[in-house]
């Protein structure tokens, strides 16, 4: 993939103007920290999955959303950021910008399979509007990951149909893609947002907040219309074209850079992913 | 309903031939794809592909590693031999389906 056509490329942070770095910079650490959270809670699936193969699946998920993680934080070296020590081994969980329904762990297969189709999606999708950035280190690092995730996808939307055609855990599964849905579109931003303005209007992400969601939708919602439950999610195709969510998003609260309207990841889950644990191990 | 068996075949360079590696069980040929991908992650396989067993038509079932050893000899079977699997795996059944 290239980068848009006559857009002069920027290959180090410190070309960038000032607000649009820190702008960068708020993206790619709320990106990095989504990932490491979100791969704790699919290894916490590793043993006790339905099958032995979901649960090798979701330990290779695991490990490559800590890769993803690893590679994301390695870019905020650009930025005057210390990615192998402050910011992966000592930040407080206060300062954790993973999504907020990742506070808490999955609590049933139904949650860890919505979880999978609609925030790891939302993810990627944020990341796909980075693959054509003028930004090249972001532009570089970017598709390997995206190829990866296209087998997220698919694990997440063959366990959805699965699990809608199992009548006593559908209402379950309903349950949890209805509790994610909206926090994951959410997710995706505000058009308004100064930030993201200046994100897009510098080239740095190709695609806005509303761009993304429509993205988002055309992913999820033909999975959503084959488990027969997109309607009740008020998720409908129109005329055989976009797909669009009913779903009234909330922003009171909503902070543009961390991508949070309210709560804090447990400090227990913080000490999982700064590595507190074997910290006398840990090595340059 | 059953979860069956898809075997896995891949090779490490666009000249090799596919050689059989594996199989996995899983609900749907999407779910085979992502397991077999996951699973047999040894290696940096150029292309991997997964067939689902009962797809495999041996041409000698008497020679055949996919057709159960001990399946019963009759002419049907002879002349209709479809894989079964006589290394290992078989077809998982599912409980609690709607």
């Amino acid at each position: 993939m290239s980068i848009a056509e006559g857009a002069a490329r920027v290959e180090k942070a410190e070309e960038l103007g000032e607000g649009v770095r820190a702008a960068l910079r708020d993206l790619i650490l709320t990106l990095a920290d989504c990932k490491r959270v979100l791969g704790l809670r699919y290894s916490d699936k590793m043993l006790g999955a339905p099958t032995l193969e979901a649960g090798i699946a979701a330990s290779s998920m695991a490990q490559d959303e800590w890769g993803h993680g690893r590679l994301t934080y390695a870019l905020l070296s650009e930025f005057g950021d210390d990615p192998k020590g402050e910011l992966e081994h000592g930040r407080p969980a206060t300062e954790y910008r993973s999504m907020g329904p990742l506070d808490r762990g999955f609590r049933s297969w139904s949650e860890t399979v919505a979880a999978g189709l609609l925030l790891d999606t939302a993810l990627t999708v944020q990341y796909g509007a980075l693959l054509d950035s003028r930004y090249v280190p972001v532009h570089n690092r970017v598709q390997k990951l995206l190829d990866e995730e296209r087998f997220h996808f698919q694990y997440a939307a063959g366990w959805a149909r699965r699990i809608a055609g199992v009548s006593v855990v559908r209402g379950e599964f309903a349950a949890a893609l209805a509790g994610y849905l909206p926090e994951a579109l959410r997710w995706l931003g505000r058009d308004d947002a100064e930030s993201t303005q200046l994100l897009l209007s510098e080239g740095i992400v190709t695609q806005g907040p509303s761009a993304l969601r429509a993205r988002f939708l055309r992913r999820v919602g033909p999975v959503l219309a084959e488990t027969d439950l997109a309607e009740s999610l008020g998720v409908t195709q129109v005329d055989g074209g976009e797909w669009r969510c009913d779903a009234t998003l909330r922003w009171e609260g909503w902070n543009d850079a961390t991508r949070r309207a309210s709560g804090v990841l447990d400090e227990e889950t913080a000490a999982r992913a700064r590595g507190d644990k074997n910290r006398a191990m840990l090595l340059d | 309903m059953k979860e069956p068996v898809y075997e896995v075949f891949a090779r490490k360079a666009r000249e090799e031939p596919l050689r059989h590696i594996g199989f996995i069980n899983a609900t749907d040929d999407d779910l085979a794809r992502v397991y077999a991908w996951k699973t047999y992650d040894e290696q940096n396989w150029a292309e991997m592909c997964v067939i689902p067993r009962s797809a495999i038509i041996p041409v000698d079932p008497g020679e055949s590693q996919f057709v159960t050893a001990n399946a019963p000899a009759t002419e049907d079977s002879i002349v209709h031999a479809r894989a079964t699997g006589a290394y290992g795996g078989s077809d998982v059944a599912i409980k609690g389906d709607a």
